[in-house]
C-alpha cells in the first residue's frame, strides 16, 4: 500500500489563491484506487485541493476529476442524493457522496473515500452492482393483484397507504446492503434492500403476494440471517428505518407461523 | 515515491516499480468478494428451519437464564457454596428426577442454543463451500457426541458406584 | 464489435425509456439500452406531481386541462397533441396505480390531488386540484413503479450501454431504421443493434448551463445522435427555468411547495407574485414566475448581500404538513444550505430546467425528418422528444403525464411497426462513426481541458441566453460557442484505457452539449418575439403574424464540410383555441 501525494502546481490550491477565496479550506482526499488496466494492486491516493466546507464530498472527487487526474472513476447523477448512484464509504462509513458536506466529516483530516464493500470492485469507486440487483429481483418488488382490475383507482386508505411508506423512499443506492457485515462475508444474503423492497408490498394492502415474498425471505439466505447490528439503518441517506423494516418482516412470518 | 510525476496515475504506476505487465488488453483480474449472488443462487428449500432456528435461539434463551442462573445459585451460593459439593451432593441431587430434568433441560438447551450460535457463525464467516460443509460437520459431530454423552450419565447414575 | 438483432430497441431508461419498454417487451423481443442503471434517470427527481383531471377532489374535465397545457405553452402548443395529453392522462395515472403506484390518499382511500402551477377551472378562474402526487416523490415513484413492473415483465435491459450512433439506410429512396450503435461502459467495447424499430428516450440537455437542476449525465446524447445523422431539431430556443431551485445550486424545489400555500417574498418580504399575476400569484405558470423573480433581482429587490436570491417562504405552514407532503425538499435545504424550512425562508433563484424542444414526432411517436414525412421505424418520446404538447413553456407536472402518455403510444407503435415489417440491412461498417470517435477521443491529445470549456460554456449560456435574452446577448452566445467549439477539436483525455472510460464520455457529452447549445442560440435569435420561456428584452411581445410556428433546425454539411445550421418552420396544429393573450 502506498501513498502519493500530488504535487502542488497541480493542486486547486494555487488557482484559489489567486481569487483570494478566503473562506476556502485545504482538504486532502485519501481515495482507494484500482485500476487493473494499471495494476493488481489496490493504492490509496491522496490529493490535496482547495475547497469551500459547505461543498460535498462529490464535488471534491469532481474537481480531482476534472482538474487534477481524469482517470479517477466513480458514479454519479443527480447530485442531490435521488438517484442513487454515488454510495460509498467515506471516512469508514456508507454515505452518498452526494449528500455529505465536507464541514460534516471533519476536513482537518484527510478524507477517506473507498468503493461499498462486499460487490467486486471493477474500477476505483465503480463496483458490480448486478449481484445486488438480482436479490432485488428475487423478492417479487411488484405488485401482485387477483381477480379482475377495477375501471378506477384501486382504494386504499390514508392509513393503509402510511404503513408502508419508509419503505417506498429506497433508492437502491445500496449504502444499507454493503455495509452490512453478514452481506460482506456472504453475499448470497439477501441483504437489507432487498427485504425493504419486499417490506414495500408485503405491507401494502393492494398486493396479494405477500405470502410468496415471506416464504423466498423465510429461507436460509432471507430475513433470519439479520443479526440487528443497525450498520443498515445509520448507512440509509434516505432515513428508512431499514432494521425495523427487517424486523417486521420476521415478525410477519412469525405470526403467521403461531 | 515518485512524487514529481505528471499525473498521479504514473505515480501509482510507479509504485509498483515502473512498468507493469497489465494493459487495456491485459487486465488484472478483479478482487472479488466471496459468494456473490447469481442468478442461481436462490435454491428454495421451503422449510421453516431457518425460522424455527431464529425462534428457538430466543426461547432457548430466556429458558437458559433461569436454568443456568438457578444451577448457578444452588451450586456456588445456597447452602455454603462451593465448599458443600461433593459426590454425595450430586448424588443426592439426581436422586431426585426434578433436578435430573433441570439437568437434562439444561444440557440439551444449552448444548443446542451454542452449537445453532456456532452454525450462523460459520454460516457467515467461513467464506468458502468446502470450508463450511466441514466446520458444520465437526460441530454437529461434537454436540451429538456431548449430548449424547451427557443424557446417558443422567439417566444411568448409580449412586452406588464402587 | 458484437452484433445484436432485437425488434425494438429503447434508449434510455428513464420514465418514457421504461413505459415505452413495458409495453414493447409485451409485443416485440425488445432491449433497453442505458447509459446508467435504470432507476438512476432524472425522471427520480420530478418532485410535485403528475396531472390528470380525476376529479378526484373537485370539479375537473381533461377539456379544461387541454386548455390550460395550450395556454401555459404560449399558444405554440399542437392542440391535437394536447388533447390526447389530457385525455388519456386519466388513463395514465390510473394505470400506474394498478401497477402498484403509492398515490397520496384522499379521506376516501382515492388518489389525493394538489393545486399546481398554471393549472385551472374553468378556463382560468381559479386553481384546480389537478395534480396526482405522492408527497414530494412523485417522479420517484413513477420510476421506482415503472422499475419494479420491468422487472415484472421481464424486460432486458444492457446497462451502461452508451448510444452514441443512431443507424439510418436509405431503402428505395427511403431513410429507414438500421439500428444504433452502443459503447459498452463496462469493457470499451463496441456493440451494434440491429433493430426494425428504435425509441428514442434519452432525456434533455439541461447541462449546458451552470444552474441547473438537471443531472450531470443530462447531456442530449439522443438529440445530439439524431442531429448528427441529419434528423432536425425542432423548438430548441424554448428552455424552461424553474422558478426555484435552491440559490447557486440549482437543486429543484418542487413548485408543489407552492401549491400547498407556500410563498415568494422580495427583500422587503413582499409577497411580489402580487403584482405580476393577480389572480394565480405564486402559483403562476413557471416562466412568468422566474421572470418575476429576475425582474425583482434586478430592480434591487433581492435578497442577500448580493441581491442575488428571493425566497420560498413556508414558515407559515404548519410543521406536520411540511412533513407530510414535502419531506424531501425540507431535507434538502437543511442538508446543503444549514436552513430549516419550519422557522427560516428558503433562499432560492430560477434554475435552468427543462428542454421543450427535441426530436420532432407526431403524436404516434414517430420522428419526423421534416415537417410531415416521418423515419420509418424510429420513434422518441420524453424529453428528449418534442410532440409538441409543451409549446413555449411546459405547465409543471405536465412531464411525468408526457412520459407515460407518450412512453406508451411509442412503445405500442414501435412493436406493432416492429411485428409487420422487416429488418433493414446494416450499412456497411455500421460501427465505422463510433470507432473513429471513440479512437479519436481516446488519443486527444490537444492540451484544452473539457472541464475548461464546459465551464465557458456554462458561462456563457448562462449569462447571454437564460431567462433574458437580446439580440446582442445571443449573438454573443453564438460567437462564443463557435469559439468553443474550435478549441474543442483540440481537447485531450486523460484516461487512455478501456474499463469504465468515464473521461473519454464526458469528453463525447460536452460536444453533443456544444452541437445542441449552438442550435438553441441560433433558433433563438431568430425568433423575433416572445413567447413562453423564450423571452426577448428587445422583442417583448408575441408575435403571432410572424413566429406562431415551430422552429425546425437542420445540420447542413457544405462541399467542403464546414457544418451549418439551417432554420425552416412548421405551422402550429390549431383546433378548437383561438391565441389570447395570456395573462395569470
Amino acid at each position: 500500500m502506498s501513498t502519493t501525494t500530488v504535487e502542488s502546481k497541480h493542486s486547486a490550491a494555487l488557482d484559489a489563491a489567486e481569487t483570494g477565496d478566503a473562506h476556502l479550506i485545504t482538504v486532502t482526499l485519501r481515495v482507494r484506487r484500482f485500476n487493473p488496466e494499471v495494476s493488481d494492486q489496490v493504492v490509496w491516493v491522496d490529493y490535496e485541493m482547495q475547497m469551500d466546507p459547505k461543498e460535498r464530498v462529490l464535488d471534491a472527487l469532481h474537481k480531482i476529476k476534472w482538474e487534477l487526474d481524469g482517470t479517477l472513476t466513480f458514479r454519479r447523477s443527480c447530485a442531490h442524493g435521488i438517484c442513487g448512484s454515488d454510495a460509498m464509504r467515506i471516512n469508514g462509513r456508507n454515505r452518498l457522496a452526494c449528500k455529505t458536506l465536507l464541514k460534516d466529516i471533519n476536513p482537518e483530516k484527510p478524507i477517506t473515500v473507498e468503493p461499498i464493500k462486499g460487490l467486486t470492485v471493477l474500477k476505483d469507486l465503480v463496483v458490480d452492482m448486478e449481484p445486488f440487483f438480482q436479490a432485488f429481483r428475487d423478492v417479487m418488488p411488484f405488485l401482485v393483484t387477483k381477480g379482475n382490475e377495477p375501471t378506477r383507482e384501486r382504494l386504499q386508505s390514508a392509513e393503509d397507504r402510511a404503513r408502508f411508506d419508509d419503505t417506498t423512499k429506497c433508492i437502491l443506492c445500496a449504502a444499507c446492503t454493503s455495509s452490512c457485515p453478514v452481506f460482506w462475508n456472504d453475499g448470497q444474503y439477501f441483504g437489507p434492500a432487498a427485504i425493504v423492497n419486499a417490506h414495500r408490498f408485503i405491507f401494502d394492502s393492494r398486493d396479494e403476494a405477500g405470502e410468496q415474498r415471506l416464504e423466498i425471505l423465510n429461507d436460509r439466505d432471507g430475513v433470519w440471517r439479520c443479526r440487528t447490528t443497525f450498520n443498515c439503518t445509520d448507512a440509509c441517506p434516505r432515513g428508512i428505518e431499514v432494521t425495523k423494516a427487517i424486523q417486521e418482516v420476521k415478525r410477519a412470518l412469525l405470526t403467521r407461523r403461531f | 515515491m515518485s512524487a514529481e510525476t505528471h499525473n498521479p496515475v504514473d505515480a501509482a504506476d510507479a509504485a509498483d516499480g515502473g512498468v507493469t505487465p497489465f494493459g487495456p488488453d491485459n487486465p488484472a483480474p478483479f478482487i472479488e468478494p466471496p459468494r456473490a449472488r447469481t442468478k442461481r443462487t436462490p435454491r428454495a428449500t421451503r422449510t421453516n428451519f431457518e425460522m424455527y432456528g431464529w425462534l428457538f435461539m430466543r426461547l432457548s434463551g430466556i429458558v437458559l437464564v433461569v436454568l443456568v442462573l438457578g444451577h448457578l445459585l444452588i451450586q456456588l451460593v445456597l447452602d455454603g457454596g462451593v465448599s458443600k459439593i461433593g459426590f454425595a451432593f450430586v448424588a443426592g441431587r439426581w436422586a431426585n428426577p426434578f433436578w435430573q430434568l433441570w439437568d437434562l433441560a439444561m444440557l440439551w438447551l444449552a448444548m443446542l442454543h451454542g452449537a445453532n450460535g456456532l452454525r450462523t457463525v460459520i454460516n457467515d464467516y467461513a467464506e468458502r463451500d468446502v470450508t463450511r460443509t466441514w466446520l458444520k460437520w465437526l460441530l454437529y459431530a461434537a454436540t451429538v457426541f456431548t449430548v449424547l454423552l451427557g443424557t446417558l450419565v443422567i439417566f444411568t447414575f448409580d449412586p452406588n458406584i464402587q | 464489435m458484437q452484433i445484436h438483432k432485437y425488434d425494438t430497441v429503447i434508449v434510455g431508461a428513464g420514465g418514457a425509456g421504461m413505459r415505452a419498454a413495458i409495453e414493447a417487451t409485451k409485443r416485440s423481443r425488445t432491449a433497453v439500452l442505458t447509459k446508467l442503471y435504470p432507476t438512476r434517470s432524472h425522471t427520480g427527481a420530478a418532485q410535485g406531481g403528475m396531472a390528470a383531471a380525476l376529479a378526484n377532489v373537485e370539479e375537473d374535465n381533461w377539456e379544461w386541462h387541454t386548455f390550460d397545457t395550450i395556454k401555459g405553452g404560449d399558444y405554440l402548443v399542437d392542440q391535437d397533441a394536447a388533447e390526447i395529453l389530457a385525455k388519456e392522462a386519466i388513463d395514465a395515472v390510473l394505470d400506474l396505480e394498478k401497477m402498484g403506484l403509492p398515490f397520496n390518499r384522499t379521506p376516501e382511500g382515492r388518489i389525493d390531488q394538489r393545486r399546481f402551477g398554471g393549472h385551472t377551472r374553468n378556463h382560468g378562474e381559479a386553481a384546480v386540484r389537478r395534480s396526482c402526487y405522492a408527497a414530494d416523490r412523485t417522479g420517484h415513484m413513477i420510476l421506482q413503479t415503472l422499475y419494479q413492473n420491468c422487472v415484472k415483465e421481464g424486460v432486458e435491459f444492457f446497462n451502461e450501454f452508451y448510444v452514441l450512433d443512431l443507424l439510418l439506410a436509405e431503402v428505395d429512396g427511403v431513410k429507414r431504421t438500421a439500428g444504433v450503435v452502443a459503447y459498452e461502459l463496462a469493457t470499451g467495447e463496441i456493440h451494434v443493434f440491429q433493430a426494425k424499430a428504435v425509441i428514442f428516450a434519452s432525456g434533455g440537455n439541461g447541462k449546458f448551463y451552470k444552474v441547473t437542476s438537471n443531472a450531470h449525465t443530462l447531456t442530449g446524447d439522443g438529440q445530439a445522435a439524431a442531429w448528427r445523422r441529419g434528423l432536425p431539431l425542432e423548438d430548441m430556443e424554448f428552455f424552461q427555468f424553474h422558478p426555484t431551485g435552491i440559490w447557486r445550486m440549482g437543486i429543484l424545489l418542487t413548485e408543489g411547495a407552492r401549491g400547498e400555500g407556500g410563498i415568494l417574498r422580495n427583500k422587503d418580504g413582499e409577497r411580489f407574485m402580487e403584482r405580476y399575476a393577480p389572480v394565480m400569484k405564486d402559483l403562476a405558470s413557471r416562466d412568468v414566475v422566474s421572470r418575476a423573480i429576475y425582474t425583482e433581482i434586478r430592480e434591487g429587490r433581492g435578497c442577500g448581500p448580493e441581491g442575488d436570491h428571493v425566497y420560498l417562504d413556508l414558515t407559515h405552514l404548519p410543521p406536520e404538513q411540511l412533513d407530510a407532503k414535502l419531506p424531501d425538499i425540507t431535507e434538502f435545504a437543511r442538508t446543503y444550505l444549514g436552513i430549516e424550512p419550519y422557522t427560516d425562508p428558503v433562499p432560492i433563484q430560477p434554475t435552468a430546467h427543462y428542454a421543450m424542444g427535441g426530436i420532432p414526432t407526431n403524436v404516434q411517436g414517430e420522428v419526423l425528418t421534416d415537417n410531415t414525412t416521418v423515419v420509418p421505424g424510429l420513434y422518441a418520446a420524453g424529453e428528449v422528444a418534442c410532440v409538441s404538447v409543451h409549446g413555449a413553456n411546459r405547465l409543471g407536472t405536465n412531464s411525468l403525464l408526457d412520459i407515460n402518455v407518450f412512453g406508451r403510444r411509442s412503445g405500442i407503435a414501435a412493436a406493432e411497426y416492429a411485428a409487420t415489417h422487416d429488418f433493414v440491412e446494416l450499412p456497411e461498417n455500421p460501427d465505422s462513426l463510433v470507432v473513429e470517435l471513440v479512437e479519436r477521443m481516446r488519443d486527444a491529445n490537444g492540451g484544452e481541458r473539457v472541464t475548461d470549456i464546459r465551464k465557458a460554456l456554462q458561462e456563457t449560456m448562462d449569462a447571454n441566453a437564460m431567462v433574458f435574452r437580446t439580440e446582442q446577448t445571443l449573438k454573443q452566445a453564438v460567437s462564443d460557442i463557435a469559439a468553443l467549439k474550435v478549441r474543442y477539436k483540440s481537447i485531450s483525455v486523460q484516461d487512455k484505457g478501456k474499463r469504465y472510460n468515464t473521461d473519454l464520455l464526458e469528453a463525447v457529452e460536452l460536444g453533443n452539449l456544444l452541437d445542441l447549445a449552438e442550435v438553441l442560440a441560433v433558433s433563438a435569435l431568430a425568433r423575433k418575439e416572445s413567447r413562453g420561456g423564450h423571452y426577448r428584452e428587445d422583442y417583448p411581445t408575441r408575435d403571432d403574424v410572424n413566429f406562431m410556428r415551430h422552429t425546425m433546425a437542420y445540420r447542413e454539411v457544405g462541399e467542403d464540410g464546414e457544418e451549418s445550421i439551417r432554420l425552416d418552420y412548421k405551422p402550429v396544429v390549431q383546433t378548437r383555441y383561438q391565441p389570447m393573450e395570456r395573462k395569470y
